[in-house]
């Protein structure tokens, strides 16, 4: 290197005009516009204090549940009142700690692992935070007002659909749930896209960290495991507002299918807790151990096999049902066969340890609590597998036992581990290794006294779910103990937390990769700045801080791939998926107000339907329906101000690119995949009812009208015919043609739509008086919502084309709403094959 | 610089294959028996879902074999030095995905037996 | 199960030591690292080879246990409905079709697969005897099917396992195993109606039972009580516990129960009786009790 004096280098200069560039591009807002900022940085930041402080709360209330079931009989609180805290205690810790956290850390490590500069649709994922935000508010708030939910967390029907017995609670969890669940996909979606597009440079699929690959897979897994989820918070809601008897015996209904429904969610969000969590511990392991995981494609077996298998469990919540032997026998089997990838991950990590050199640490102190709680209720989950045995012990504290077991070793050990690993990068600082020690063994030692009794309290016969028990059944001493145990284990959280919020300005910083890790995160300079990486490196290895040598010292001076902001703009690669080879450098938005309005207007919509103030509902809607519009308008599909730039190194790429290679049309993709996924579970309920019932349609129920219900099929096959014709014409040079096209296809769009409820209409289908009616009546108004879309997206394109924003050249929209429309005209086929020629067949 | 050469094997979809074709047997599987059992009645004999779920199994296992074998061949076992398979070329890209999607096959492979075995050893809609 | 409880638990505490051992050894024990043999004999075969072989075992024992646990009963058959938050118990002898109506209690022959069909008219309840066997759901609009085969003599208790509202704590019922001829005895004197009051204070507590409107809900065989809505009291004072098994069957237990329901059932359909005087209480008291 040069060694001229400091400021007449100009190569000195050079990364000094850089970097203040960079800085300007990414600066985080001040004072009250902070909140504005959309930032990976802080955007995660504000993602992980917000689960940890929902974690807190709910701890409390678990707390609650433990000074209750201390002795026999008591009347520390009332029946009503534990049950509310026992449903908000596993609501808030599954659905605002346990799902979020994951997404908050990937959020927040993912682009620095990548050494991307941030995910692909940064105000996407702020979006979603600000909607967990008012959800998890609004969920968590109701039980000060006595209103919280009180059905359990799988809130089964029909004592949650009764609205004497369940009163606005229910309203709460459905309603403020869903609009999480979608905060959730969205996440997933930008998680899927940054982890397939917008790797470095040389990061084939070969050298991905372990991390990414389970971020991958659970974002996969999320996108097919929420939607039923919503389905079936679909069907509740119209039973609870509209008395639509989805679940009730009594008109053709079955509280079974909610079960399904709920389960086949329900299932695979165990692992979409665990595997993100585990991951941390495929980053920590090969750190500790010095040395690359030795066995890296049986973590990509393990993570994949898992998310798969993971869908073929549901059943094993309901062993105690009363189905066929044999239907709860391929239950049994595929839960049985999960435990194989399960178990060949943690024998990876210990063969990773004994083959390295292992240095001992805080982070893995927790790896070692992981491994001893986790194993242990993974034992216990093998034995539940069995349906003969879960029938004794289900619903009991022996599962409550297990599943702590299993959520805790596997999901908050790790997570913990991943607090004191990734703090520095975060802060800059490390946390105290001294008073790590003590938060692990007082987690740990509590953890165990607290739920090791309650294996032995459910084999003695303790249902769960109870707010007393009498005296002499020998459960005094058991409970006892595990209330104490509860209360070391919470001291030692306290002590955790403590020790992350207390100021710690006389610190020094840590130094750069204070673990000596191998992978990019730690490239980042300690304390980080908002940009993230200052150049994104070339990579050809796995852990390219180890084997990549003056990685480190070429990124920090800028002598890789877009090293500067040169025109002020917030930018980053995008990468092939098998390969990365860069293919665009990709402008992303900076700091915004609007995805705050469109959140709180979402959010409105949902609060105020809670409440049945359906105008304020109508009014929110409308206004989050605009911001979200105005958000789309100026802060996507933007025309940039030359085709391609220099990223450096002689690279030049595109700004802009439309279609399958854009990452926009990936996420609509993925979003897509998501909507069919709970379109099937609608699907799948008609089915259901058909099955359980002899005669379905039932004989004395009218049909919906054949004739309207094609008319409408052939009305929206011709919008769609017409919206890629409209693409096709407009990539050919004819924009005139593109509105013209758009514009018949959106009035074929909207006569079809409701052509399919007037074939619902008018033969008089009163949803409210059996289950068939009600069942055609939601798949016809789904299919017809979905075609109102369309028409709104068609609209937009047409404007855009107007405007002048949508151009032959520039056509990101068109390309994406064609996408939308090619999954609307397969919505459209099925709804209206199912609903005019089942009847027929059967 | 921006083109990649992709052949059907090098792709994210082929290594979900396996899990891919367990998922389509399990829900086939089950799908079969619930509905037989649903209309047939408590106590009915399983014998025509046992005889179903025989070959959709048997379809399953042997293009899972099959899927099994491609991937070996795509690793190349023989004529490299196996695992880690972390070199920056395509050759070695192309032998990870080959290893995985092998691994994934074995793994599916025994998940698609495991889940046919119910309806060896239960033969009523008890 | 109680054997393959055991063994389970025996193995998993095997497999949890020999797992955690060996990631002791690997962080804390060994010298040196070892080569890469070891780590993949580690992965072949703890990771897959072991587990196969524990998991098929396992899974095989588990699914050929199955039809012998689903097999049909052979003769008694029982019905039970979970209500909130109490049991509605009906006998059918073989061979009958008039059943014998009873409630929160379960009498059972030794020896004998009994039957029981379940369901629930207003939301999901679960049936677990935890010493006889595993629990069935009871769910609305479907029957499911329970059969027991006790192997002991002796009072066990049963619970409620599946939420079912407020008082899903307080579900409760009594079980006793009987010896089969004590059994047959006992179910004919369960089939006959109520004995008629013998001392004054009962007979006023069955004129007080009518006038108060009690056989609006309540069934009393052989009285002009023959509500539909709760448990059928026809022998009630010889049930081994009250309320669905929270209280003892005592007199002073009775006239509480009958003044403070709603206190000690949150939510449960039973009004309190609080405006009865002491005296009136004891009476009806005195009768239900008498009602053996």
């Amino acid at each position: 290197m040069n060694e001229a004096p400091a400021g007449h280098d100009p190569d000195m200069e050079r990364r000094r005009g850089q970097e203040k560039r960079l800085r300007a591009a990414w600066a985080t807002p001040r004072g009250w516009r902070y909140w504005s900022a959309v930032n990976n940085t802080e955007v995660g930041v504000w993602y992980t204090a917000t689960s940890f402080a929902f974690m807190l709360f709910a701890g409390v209330l678990g707390l609650l549940i433990r000074v209750q079931l201390a002795v026999p009989d008591n009347d520390f609180m009332t029946g009503p009142f534990y049950n509310q805290v026992f449903t908000l205690h596993g609501t808030v810790m599954m659905f605002l700690f346990a799902v979020p956290i994951f997404e908050a850390v990937a959020i927040t490590i993912m682009p620095q692992m990548l050494a991307a500069r941030d995910l692909p649709f940064p105000r996407l994922s702020a979006f979603g935070y600000w909607c967990f935000l008012i959800g998890g508010v609004f969920v968590c708030g109701s039980i000060f007002f006595g209103a919280a939910p009180d059905g359990g967390w799988f809130m089964y029907p029909p004592l949650s659909t009764d609205p004497e017995q369940a009163g606005i609670g229910a309203d709460i969890w459905l309603l403020g749930l869903s609009f999480i669940e979608v905060a959730s996909i969205a996440a997933a979606v930008e998680l899927i896209v940054g982890t397939l597009k917008c790797r470095p440079p040389g990061m084939r699929i070969n050298m991905i960290p372990l991390y990414a690959w389970y971020i991958l897979v659970v974002g996969v897994m999320i996108v097919f495991a929420f939607p039923p989820l919503i389905a079936g918070d679909i069907l509740f809601e119209m039973e609870r507002m509209f008395d639509w008897p989805f679940f009730d015996p009594r008109r053709g209904g079955d509280p079974l299918l909610w079960q399904h429904l709920f389960w086949i969610f329900g299932h695979p969000e165990v692992y979409i807790i665990f595997l993100p969590a585990i991951a941390v511990v495929a980053m920590i392991v090969p750190t500790f151990a010095q040395r690359p995981i030795f066995g890296y494609s049986w973590i990509v077996l393990a993570a994949v096999g898992t998310g798969f298998l993971s869908f073929g469990l549901w059943v094993h919540h309901m062993f105690a049902t009363g189905l066929p032997a044999v239907s709860l026998g391929f239950f049994s089997a595929a839960s049985q066969a999960v435990a194989i990838p399960t178990g060949v991950q943690i024998f990876v990590f210990i063969a990773t340890l004994l083959l390295g050199r292992v240095v001992s640490s805080t982070p893995m102190l927790f790896v070692w609590g992981t491994l001893a709680v986790f194993v242990l209720g993974g034992l216990t989950g093998v034995m539940v597998a069995l349906a003969p045995f879960d029938w004794q012990v289900h619903d009991s504290h022996f599962i409550v036992a297990h599943l702590h077991y299993t959520l805790i070793g596997g999901g908050l050990f790790p997570i913990v581990a991943g607090i004191y690993y990734f703090f520095p990068l975060v802060s800059g600082k490390k946390l105290s290794d001294r008073l790590g020690k003590w938060v692990f063994w007082l987690m740990f030692l509590g953890f165990n006294i607290a739920f090791l009794p309650m294996h032995v309290s459910g084999l003695r016969g303790m249902p769960r779910r109870v707010f007393s028990y009498p005296e002499g059944l020998g459960l005094e001493n058991l409970n006892l103990v595990s209330t104490i145990g509860a209360f070391i284990f919470a001291a030692g959280f306290v002590l955790l937390v403590l020790d992350v919020v207390r100021p710690r300005r006389g610190q020094p910083y840590a130094d750069t990769n204070p673990w000596n890790a191998g992978t990019l995160e730690w490239l980042i300079e300690m304390p980080g700045e908002s940009w993230g990486v200052r150049s994104v490196p070339q990579i050809s290895s796995r852990y390219p801080l180890w084997e990549q040598e003056g990685l480190a010292r070429q990124v920090a001076e800028g002598r890789c791939y877009l090293p500067d902001a040169e025109e002020g703009r917030r930018e980053t690669l995008i990468t092939t998926t098998i390969d990365a080879l860069p293919v665009q450098c990709l402008r992303v938005p900076g700091p915004t107000f609007i995805t705050l309005w469109a959140a709180a207007f979402t959010g409105g919509v949902f609060v105020f339907a809670t409440f049945h103030w359906w105008f304020a509902t109508l009014v929110s809607g409308i206004l989050g329906a605009g911001a979200i519009l105005r958000w789309l308008w100026t802060g996507t599909a933007e025309i940039p101000e030359k085709p391609a730039k220099d990223i450096g190194l002689g690279v030049t790429l595109p700004l802009y690119m439309s279609g399958p290679r854009s990452v926009g049309w990936w996420a609509m993709f993925i979003t897509m995949m998501g909507d069919m996924a709970a379109f099937a579970s609608l699907i799948f309920g008609y089915f259901f009812y058909w099955t359980i019932h002899p005669d379905f349609p039932p004989p004395d129920q009218p049909d919906p009208s054949a004739g309207w219900l094609g008319l409408g099929l052939v009305l929206l096959l011709g919008a769609w015919w017409l919206t890629v014709r409209a693409r096709g014409r407009n990539a050919a040079g004819s924009p005139g043609a593109l509105r013209g096209a758009l514009a018949l296809g959106a009035v074929l769009a909207t006569a079809g739509s409701a052509a399919l409820i007037a074939a619902a209409w008018l033969p008089g289908l009163d949803p409210t008086s059996h289950v068939y009616p009600a069942i055609v009546w939601i798949l016809l108004i789904w299919t017809a919502v979905h075609g109102i879309l369309g028409v709104v997206m068609q609209l937009y394109c047409i404007a855009g084309s107007v405007a002048g924003r949508l151009t032959p050249r520039y056509d990101i929209d068109i390309w994406n709403v064609t996408l939308f429309w090619h999954f609307m005209a397969l919505t459209a086929f099925l709804t209206v094959a199912v609903l005019a020629l089942f009847p027929m067949a059967v | 610089m921006t083109r990649e050469t992709r052949s059907p094997r090098n792709s994210l979809i082929v290594l979900s294959l396996g899990p891919t074709i367990w998922a389509v047997h399990f829900l086939a599987s089950y799908v079969t028996a619930a509905i037989w059992c649903e209309k047939a009645g408590l106590g009915a004999t399983l014998s025509p879902v046992q005889l179903l779920v025989g070959i959709f199994t048997l379809a399953a296992l042997v293009a899972i074999g099959a899927l099994g074998l491609s991937a070996w061949r795509h690793w190349g076992y023989l004529e490299n030095e196996g695992p880690p398979h972390d070199a920056d070329t395509e050759e070695e890209r192309g032998r990870f995905l080959g290893l995985a999607t092998l691994l994934l096959s074995g793994l599916s492979f025994v998940a698609v037996i495991y889940v046919a075995l119910p309806v060896v050893f239960i033969a009523d809609c008890r | 199960m109680a054997e393959l409880f055991w063994l389970m638990a025996g193995g998993a505490a095997l497999i949890w030591v020999l797992v955690l051992g060996t990631a002791f050894y690997a962080t804390r024990v060994r010298p040196r690292p070892h080569g890469e043999h070891v780590g993949r004999m580690l992965i072949l075969g703890g990771g897959v080879a072991f587990p196969l072989v524990v998991l098929t075992s396992l899974l095989i024992y588990g699914l050929a246990l199955m039809p012998e646990l689903r097999a049909p009963g052979d003769g008694l058959k029982i019905r039970v409905s979970g209500e909130q938050w109490w049991w509605r118990v009906a006998y059918y002898r073989p061979g009958s079709d008039a059943p014998v109506h009873a409630a929160n209690e379960l009498r059972l022959p030794l020896g004998q697969r009994v039957e029981l069909e379940l369901d629930s008219p207003d939301v999901i309840h679960s049936l677990w005897i935890p010493p006889l066997a595993g629990k069935v759901d009871m769910i609305p609009g479907r029957t499911t099917r329970l059969v027991l085969e006790p192997t002991r003599t002796g009072t066990f208790r049963g619970v409620c396992a599946e939420f079912c509202g407020a008082s899903h704590a307080l579900m409760a019922f009594m079980v006793e195993v009987m010896e089969p001829e004590a059994f047959a005895a006992w179910l004919e004197s369960e089939a006959a109606p109520a004995r008629p009051a013998k001392d004054a204070l009962a007979r006023q507590g069955a004129d007080l039972f009518l006038e108060l409107g009690c056989g609006a809900c309540h069934t009393v065989r052989g009285t002009e009580a023959r509500g539909p809505v709760g448990p059928d009291l026809t022998h009630v004072g010889s049930r081994l516990s009250l309320a669905a098994g929270i209280m003892p069957n005592e007199p002073d237990a009775f006239a509480r129960w009958i003044a403070e329901a709603e206190e000690i059932k949150p939510g449960s359909r039973m009004p309190s009786f609080n405006m009865l005087p002491a005296r009136e209480l004891d009476a009806l008291a005195a009768w239900l009790e008498s009602l053996q």
